[in-house]
């Protein structure tokens, strides 16, 4: 940038005059101005994460113009973090879809066209393929942020109207390892209790989880709770990485990624040994299980022998000591009560089930559950994982109901519930995610409908999988809010309405189902899913003469779709289909609903139950009206009445160390974890159109810890290269002492195709749960160069 | 572009500045006052302001070196200070990577490290904060502070500066999601505190 004299003067001519123009630089309206200002208030959720925060919008003129956070309600008291006080912004964003967009080849221009035409030609290629190859190359890919209206009446029509199980949705690639965890230990998915038992927890036993950044209003009662008890209450974070949620922590435990399954059968070898379990809560509640068969105390003792805590400080690779270990086993079980909170970092792990069960067994072990102050709580990272995807069938595997799909039962109850004949809903057959695209890529899917996410983006070994959408003999139909790399995949981009601009229910982490009411209208033809499920349905019901798929939309027929109809798609999930299920929501009317300031928690039978907030604590008598008309556990205070484990007992597993897919070696040296940062929220196509919270964090980084860097020569802001066997990134370092020496991180929000860190990730799943190991891999780095300046960028 | 062409400019650009701001331009616009105030900094290193512009030369060459485009050369509206260099860290802020006070020539940068950097004092404005005013949990300028539990640190859930340690490199103020004034003042601003001092 040598400048020569003549060039510094035109420069400088050309500043004085662009300082003429006079550029005004925004101003941030806050809340008390706005509502001054004569702004009426809509109350609902939080769009963004699993906490299920609940705010209000402020709209002035039919335009969002603010958000607050609602101070009655149990989830987070008032409080907002920046991405949930700033979401509006996005609202009216110019980047908005407003049109339904059409190309026959994935390499021509997108065509503006009427919504019939549209829906016509949806209608055509799923018929289309379906006379090709019938249930199996036809496939739904749907979103923990749908509601459950919509997850709940897109998977009614691929079941009972195209007999296709193939019906998915993103979490499967985040939170499928704890439904796993919690059917296999307590026979029954979804935590038993909630965040009430934060506030009386003594011990918080966080493993796998930025709490911080991820759930930062969840975070805020948990600091509050350890600031306003600072000696009797103990935090302990388990994590290869140190993070935010760290700074809170009595303990912290570095270990080897893919080591923490020693590390949990440390701490029970420290309890069995040092007698710290409840025996007679186990003799009552608890039975062992290795595999197929039945143990007993003494054998679980005996397999626990080898995980000493000098052996378990040794194999985490000696972060920590053994002493640690007993310290943290203490803690952990002495305590009045303990909350264990993880997420993503036990989830998303060839060995995912399987960690979850190991902390479900320091629980029952040592009794830390079903009372006031403990509870295994696995936190959701999108706002209706479990109340649409968990609950509303949006899995290849289970039925709407928590029922799953291989009971021949399970599937006459719907079939009866919706009208349809007995054998309509065909017996399993359904993919899961990563075998869906691995079909997409190998041409046996058609016709595939990705609602709300972003799969070319947030799928591991993202490489391998590009080759399937782009493939020009399939049809991809995209329903979605703003441009995204998937929509760039797509053959048929359809316009949605955003939160606010339609009605639902989004139902959050502690089973609490929350309404959020229709405040504005959409931008443009923008449309609500149910209005486009729909009369997809009716369509397609002409174009297969099959009078059975009109029959899954015909009691919504005609209704308005702003209100009547996610209304009467509640009503008949709620009422029909939840009713004598665990998940039990026919108190939770939205009449109910919009009277509260949050919502219920489920079991909620009867509007009166559901009114007071619903059932705080299952399988507790007096405190969860299924409970209290169940006897399955004799006259004792806990019923475990769900039908998951025939022997109604909470199950301890034996699960030895194993290993991760990839580890480290001579020639991919490092671990390689991805992770989440406080400004953004999974594939940044929200969070990253709003100024605030792109400027704090414009591009990704890779995080290294100073001694490897210092090793490397590696100084802040390098470009650094990431590359593992699967593909390669170029990213600015930001030298930390955060990752475990040998370890990277990278968030994975950036979509910059340089910046993709699932194009190194791995898609090796777990082998119960299907769910992606995104948290490991083998990777090596090397500086390219020094620092650059980079532009945010967003498709 | 001819020569004559670029002095039409300069002598139009000098005249629409001066129709702009009539009659109190030139004792407002700090044309021979030293441009550093609130989030306009020298780079680090720099000496003190009073003898900055006798010693810097304008070679540009700290500007050359920045990666980050971070540092700016001031134009001829700063008169005396034109040429020398600048950094308006609500636009892009000090990362701090210190290359410019390795390249400086003649001392006006003094080549020091990170932490003994001192552009200026991180000062939080507690009536448009965020985390102070109660409105939400932002904690953004600790996030992005590079001696994050040093320099800034939480005190029940509100930022807090340490005068100590706070370097002034900006990464605050540019993170920072309040614009509160129209010359681009946020609710945390490095005040150039350290210009005043003797080198």
């Amino acid at each position: 940038m040598n400048q020569s004299r003549r060039e510094f003067i035109k420069k400088a001519a050309a500043l004085s005059a662009a300082s003429c123009v006079g550029i005004q630089l925004p101003f941030v309206l806050s809340n008390a101005e706005a509502a001054d200002q004569g702004a009426s208030w809509h109350r609902g959720s939080c769009r963004l994460c699993g906490v299920g925060c609940r705010l209000e919008l402020g709209v002035k003129n039919g335009q969002p113009i603010a958000l607050r956070g609602v101070p009655e309600a149990r989830t987070n008291f008032g409080y907002l973090c920046m991405k949930g006080m700033n979401f509006w912004k996005c609202m009216r964003h110019p980047d908005r879809l407003t049109k339904p967009l059409y190309r026959a080849k994935k390499t021509d221009k997108f065509q503006e066209i009427s919504w019939e035409k549209a829906i016509d030609i949806a209608a055509d290629k799923f018929a289309e393929a379906h006379k090709s190859g019938g249930g199996a190359a036809v496939a739904y890919y749907g979103s923990g942020q749908a509601l459950t209206e919509e997850t709940y009446l897109f998977q009614k029509i691929m079941r009972g109207g195209l007999q296709s199980n193939n019906v998915e949705g993103n979490p499967r690639l985040c939170m499928a390892s704890a439904v796993g965890g919690y059917q296999t230990s307590f026979g029954a998915d979804e935590p038993i209790g909630g965040y009430a038992d934060i506030e009386k927890a003594h011990c918080f036993f966080i493993i796998g989880s930025n709490t911080a950044e991820a759930h930062p209003v969840l975070f805020r009662r948990i600091m509050r709770r350890k600031l306003d008890n600072p000696d009797t209450v103990k935090v302990i974070n388990v994590d290869p990485r140190i993070s935010q949620t760290s700074r809170i922590a009595d303990k912290h435990l570095q270990f080897k990624p893919g080591t923490d399954l020693t590390l949990l059968n440390g701490m029970a070898h420290v309890i069995c040994q040092e007698k710290l379990y409840d025996e007679e809560f186990i003799s009552k509640y608890a039975a062992f299980h290795k595999g197929t068969e039945k143990v007993s105390l003494a054998e679980y003792r005996a397999q626990l022998a080898a995980y000493t805590p000098e052996e378990v400080a040794r194999v985490c690779g000696g972060g920590f000591t053994p002493d640690d270990v007993r310290v943290v086993a203490r803690w952990f079980a002495q305590s009045k009560g303990t909350v264990s909170l993880w997420t993503m970092g036990l989830n998303q792990r060839k060995q995912g089930v399987f960690a979850n069960n190991l902390v479900h067994n320091l629980h029952i072990l040592t009794g830390q559950l079903l009372k006031d102050g403990a509870d295994s709580l696995s936190l959701t990272g999108q706002p209706n994982a479990c109340g649409g995807v968990r609950e509303a069938g949006g899995l290849c595997h289970i039925l709407p109901g928590h029922r799953p799909i291989e009971n021949d039962k399970m599937r006459g109850q719907v079939e009866a519930a919706w009208g349809l004949p007995a054998g309509r809903i065909p017996n399993g057959g359904g993919l899961h995610t990563m075998a869906m695209f691995q079909a997409l890529n190998e041409g046996k899917i058609k016709a595939l409908w990705i609602n709300c996410t972003n799969p070319a983006q947030s799928l591991p070994n993202l490489s391998k999988y590009e080759a399937g959408f782009k493939r020009e003999d399939n049809f991809i139909v995209c329903t979605d809010i703003f441009p995204t790399l998937t929509t760039q995949c797509a053959n048929l981009v359809l316009p949605t309405a955003f939160h606010f601009e339609k009605t639902g229910v989004y139902g959050c982490t502690e089973r609490r189902s929350q309404l959020t009411k229709k405040a504005i209208d959409a931008p443009g033809q923008a449309k609500p899913e149910v209005w486009i499920a729909r009369e997809w349905a009716k369509k397609l019901a002409e174009k297969l003469a099959d009078p059975l798929i009109a029959q899954c939309v015909k009691a919504f027929d005609g209704l308005e779709e702003g209100y009547a109809l996610p209304k009467a798609i509640w009503d008949e999930y709620s009422q029909k289909i939840t009713a004598g299920r665990d998940s039990d929501l026919r108190g939770a009317t939205y009449a109910v609903l919009e009277t509260m300031a949050d919502g219920a928690q489920w079991p909620a039978p009867t509007e009166a139950h559901a009114k007071t907030g619903g059932t705080v604590k299952k399988f507790v008598k007096g405190r969860d009206p299924l409970a209290d008309a169940a006897t399955t556990n004799g006259d004792s205070p806990y019923q475990f009445y769900t039908p998951g484990h025939d022997d109604h007992k909470l199950w301890i597993w034996l699960r030895d160390q194993a290993q991760p897919e990839e580890i480290p070696d001579a020639e991919y040296p490092f671990y390689l974890s991805t992770g989440r940062i406080v400004d953004h929220w999974h594939t940044m196509t929200m969070t990253g159109r709003i100024p605030e919270l792109l400027r704090a964090n414009p591009y990704a980084y890779v995080e290294i810890n100073p001694k490897d860097a210092g090793r490397m020569g590696i100084g802040p802001g390098d470009m650094i290269e990431v590359k593992s066997r699967r593909g390669r990134n170029l990213l600015p370092a930001k030298v930390i002492d955060g990752p475990l020496e040998g370890m990277v991180f990278v968030y994975w929000h950036d979509q910059h195709p340089d910046r993709l860190i699932n194009k190194v990730t791995i898609d090796a799943v777990d082998a119960a749960s299907k769910e992606p190991e995104f948290k490991i891999c083998a990777a090596q780095i090397k500086r390219v160069s020094g620092p650059q300046a980079l532009t945010p960028y967003l498709v | 572009m001819k020569r004559r062409d670029t002095l039409s400019l300069i002598l139009g650009a000098a005249l629409a500045t001066w129709l702009a701001a009539p009659g109190a331009a030139w004792a407002t616009a700090g044309r021979w006052f030293s441009p550093i105030r609130r989030n306009r900094l020298r780079p680090p290193g720099a000496v003190a302001e009073a003898q900055f512009l006798a010693r810097c030369i304008r070679c540009g060459r700290c500007l050359e070196v920045c990666p980050y485009h971070a540092i700016v050369m001031l134009d001829i509206r700063h008169a005396l200070h034109a040429g020398t260099p600048l950094i308006a860290v609500e636009n892009i802020p000090c990362y701090l990577c210190m290359k410019c006070v390795a390249v400086c020539p003649t001392g006006s940068l003094r080549p020091i490290g990170q932490k003994e950097t001192r552009m200026g004092l991180a000062v939080i404005d507690h009536y448009s904060c965020l985390a102070w005013r109660g409105d939400t949990l932002c904690r953004t300028c600790y996030d992005k502070c590079p001696f994050a539990n040093v320099a800034i640190r939480l005190e029940q859930l509100r930022p807090v500066i340490d005068e100590g340690a706070c370097v002034g490199c900006g990464l605050c103020v540019n993170a920072c999601p309040i614009t509160v004034a129209e010359d681009g003042g946020k609710a945390i601003n490095i005040e150039p505190v350290y210009a005043g001092n003797a080198a």
